[in-house]
């Protein structure tokens, strides 16, 4: 546009020099607009992202492959072995993982700063391997390694190192086995724990009952009292290596308190009644049990370091056996206040409580999980004793075994496994076993006698 | 306004809506709705992966070989079924021959150690000319009959005493009447078309193909029953053979204490299960790229 009138020129022309590449002329929208409607006419690969829904797996043990730990020393090529065998042993009696036997394996570990060859590990169908190394330390200790290889993708999933005295090589055991554990299934293990039992020997009709600590594998024995007394339902603390029982010494039965470590005894109360069931708060502070007036019993709440005795139930029925929930807010407890025997769930600090237990039977030894997701009982009906669970509101119930006689359940630190005892009558005494909550994978646990009223430990580390 | 003409217009127009309303009372009313009885349709309800199944066929396929009949047993010389054999003639009985007829087979009426009926041939026509012979020889032969009913039913009665050892004794020792099917080569389908058809197993598309190969290889945490709601995303690159281009990518999860573990499980599900043979390359574009969301629902009850 070269004439010099300037309403002859566009409006665009007109403007000054500076402004002008800013704005577009009618045109050039036009051939912009008419441009954007040609790419969007255009033929262009559209595709959908593809989606697929998998909504079914199997569920089944991992295969798991555990060589043997390597000794640092010649030395401890032994200790190692045996490590490697009590880890191996506790992950296959989870029921969760299923170890390969070591005669199958292709690569020989000797190393385990370096890979190992996948390719070799996956030709046995191996999903997840364990690698280790024990050394002896100069000062006696042993220095532990392991690692934890995911065969599929070739990774790492962990690994650690630990330093202990020697003698406490079946707690590193333990120890990595809860880690493998961890990392597999997302859940917390329960294999660093310990089981208080009572211990049963001799005749019949003239049973020596001791009180007895071992690991939850059964090794590692110890007898806490002489077996003078009666002893009945020990109890572990939640916090601090002590156990409540009661003894059956003397006139009366008395609720003790036991240090595990200095094996000192204390009488938590005196009292003129019968106890029955003493159990730990999740603080360690309190003790619930009940305490028998007549031909009733109620349940009451024993501060341990003010010795102050709280009343929380008074009706006249027979309250006993009461269970904390982990949160410290609600117990639950076995009644029969509504003609049989049944569960009930109060709050902590007395109150009104809550039937939840309906089904046919009796049911008793409530025992509230420490996840706080179930409560596991005994019930009794039909000539048949049953370990079940249920969850808090009294739904969901499930029966985990049957049989005759099965009673007095604990749950395992992580609230995956259930422990009782069986007593299958006649001459043979009552032994321990456990079962998976989803009622698979029932296992006895080896004990030197007969045993029974076991309580599971929280997790030592 | 002109009266006298707006009242006849108002008149006709009145007349003429009536005979309207009327004519529509009476011809409305006498005709009940009624609907045509229709045939019940069936409806079935089915997922998108039973229709890709049905589906997935192609319209011009081969059809298949000649339908085999049943054969048990290799027998090229004997057909089973020879509709087009001849007919033998059979021989002629002449009724006027003279000749004497032969006797006619007796009956075996010696029983054999358990044979509860006697066994009879069957007997060739009488003829008139030889009646005398005839009824002689039937007289003969219903005492015979009579003899041997007698005696069978004795033995019946014997061998109703029955004696669990000598079953085998007890069986039918005739030849078998009935052969096995023979021919030429073996083939178990007394009908049509081949033992392993694909109309047993409808044919998938590669998809669904797909989702049950990891639903086989898959294993979720066992902590992820107590769960709700539990699942992750991942995404694959798959390459040209149907293996895993890299590691598989986790886009979304719920947020959940076994996440990791859930996460971790479908990861390994993924490439232990490599390479995914059920691709096929010609459609390569269509999964190479794919995002796969495991959930557990199905698994545990909701």
């Amino acid at each position: 546009m070269t004439s010099d009138n300037l309403h002859d020129r566009s409006p665009v022309d007109r403007l000054p020099v500076t402004c002008r590449p800013l704005l577009m002329t009618r045109r050039a929208m036009l051939a912009g607009a008419a441009a954007g409607a040609a790419a969007l006419w255009a033929p262009r690969q559209v595709r959908a992202q593809t989606r697929i829904d998998v909504t079914q797996g199997t569920v089944k043990p991992m295969p798991i492959a555990l060589p043997d730990f390597i000794g640092g020393t010649p030395n401890d090529g032994e200790v190692a072995r045996n490590v490697t065998q009590v880890i191996t042993a506790n992950l296959k009696r989870s029921g969760l993982f299923a170890p390969i036997d070591q005669a199958a394996y292709i690569e020989r570990i000797t190393n385990i700063d370096t890979l190992p060859r996948f390719p070799e590990w996956r030709t046995i169908a191996a999903q997840a391997l364990v690698t280790g190394r024990i050394t002896r330390q100069s000062d006696g200790r042993l220095k532990t390694e392991f690692r934890l290889w995911d065969v599929a993708s070739a990774e790492q999933l962990t690994g650690q190192q630990y330093f202990t005295a020697a003698d406490n090589w079946r707690r590193i055991a333990h120890i990595i086995s809860d880690a493998v554990y961890q990392r597999l299934t997302g859940e917390m293990g329960y294999f660093d724990s310990r089981v208080v039992f009572v211990d049963e020997s001799g005749p019949k009709n003239q049973r020596v009952k001791r009180l007895a600590i071992m690991d939850q594998d059964g090794a590692n024995v110890r007898y806490l009292t002489r077996g003078d007394d009666l002893v009945l339902t020990p109890r572990f603390s939640p916090k601090t290596q002590e156990i409540t029982y009661m003894s059956y010494g003397g006139r009366e039965p008395r609720v003790f308190l036991l240090n595990i470590e200095t094996l000192q005894r204390e009488v938590v109360g005196n009292f003129p009644n019968m106890s029955f069931a003493p159990r730990f708060s999740p603080d360690g502070q309190r003790v619930i049990m009940s305490l028998q007036q007549g031909s009733n019993s109620n349940l009451y709440v024993l501060d341990l370091r003010s010795k102050a005795m709280t009343r929380l139930t008074e009706t006249p029925a027979i309250d006993t056996a009461p269970s904390y929930s982990p949160d410290s807010a609600r117990i639950c407890f076995e009644s029969d206040r509504g003609g049989t025997q049944q569960i009930y769930v109060m709050g902590a600090a007395g109150g009104a409580a809550q039937r939840i237990s309906f089904g046919e039977g009796r049911y008793s030894t409530p025992v509230w999980s420490p996840r706080g997701d179930y409560i596991a009982f005994t019930k009794q009906g039909g000539g048949s004793f049953g370990i079940g669970i249920m969850k808090p509101d009294g739904s969901g119930e499930r029966i985990l075994t049957e049989g005759f006689h099965n009673e007095g359940p604990t749950f395992a630190p992580n609230g995956r496994v259930v422990m009782f005892f069986r007593d299958p009558g006649g001459s043979a005494g009552p032994s321990l076993y456990t079962v998976d909550i989803s009622g698979r994978n029932e296992q006895k646990i080896p004990t030197p006698g007969f045993a029974s009223d076991p309580a599971w430990s929280p997790l030592l580390s | 306004m002109k009266l006298p003409e707006m009242k006849t217009g108002l008149a006709i127009s009145a007349l003429f809506h009536a005979a309207l309303l009327l004519w529509g009372l009476i011809s409305f009313a006498a005709k009940p709705l009624e609907a045509k009885p229709n045939d019940a349709l069936p409806v079935d309800i089915i997922s998108d992966k039973q229709f890709s199944e049905m589906t997935k066929g192609v319209k011009n396929a081969p059809k298949d070989a000649k339908p085999a009949p049943l054969v048990e047993k290799i027998d090229p010389s004997k057909p089973v079924d020879d509709s087009t054999a001849k007919v033998t003639p059979k021989k002629e009985i002449d009724a006027a021959r003279n000749e004497p007829q032969p006797p006619p087979p007796a009956p075996e009426s010696k029983p054999k150690a358990a044979d509860a009926k006697p066994e009879k041939k069957p007997e060739p026509p009488r003829v008139d000319p030889i009646a005398e012979t005839l009824k002689k020889e039937e007289a003969k032969k219903k005492a015979e009959e009579r003899a041997a009913k007698a005696k069978a039913e004795k033995e019946q009665k014997q061998a109703q005493a029955y004696d669990p050892t000598r079953i085998a004794a007890l069986l039918d020792k005739r030849d078998p009447q009935r052969h096995a099917a023979a021919g030429d080569h073996l083939s178990q389908n007394p009908g049509l078309g081949k033992s392993q058809g694909n109309a047993a197993v409808l044919s998938q598309s590669e998809i669904d193909a797909l989702r049950r190969r990891l639903a086989e290889c898959w294993n979720p945490p066992v902590g992820a029953s107590n769960a709700p709601n539990l699942k992750v995303v991942m995404r694959v690159l798959f390459k040209q053979d149907g293996s895993v281009a890299g590691q598989p990518l986790l886009v979304a999860g719920t947020a959940s204490p076994f996440g990791p573990a859930m996460a971790e499980s479908a990861k390994r599900a993924i490439l232990t299960c490599q390479p995914f043979k059920m691709l096929r390359p010609e459609t390569y574009e269509l999964w190479k790229d794919i995002e796969i969301t495991f959930d557990p629902k199905d698994m545990f009850g909701g």
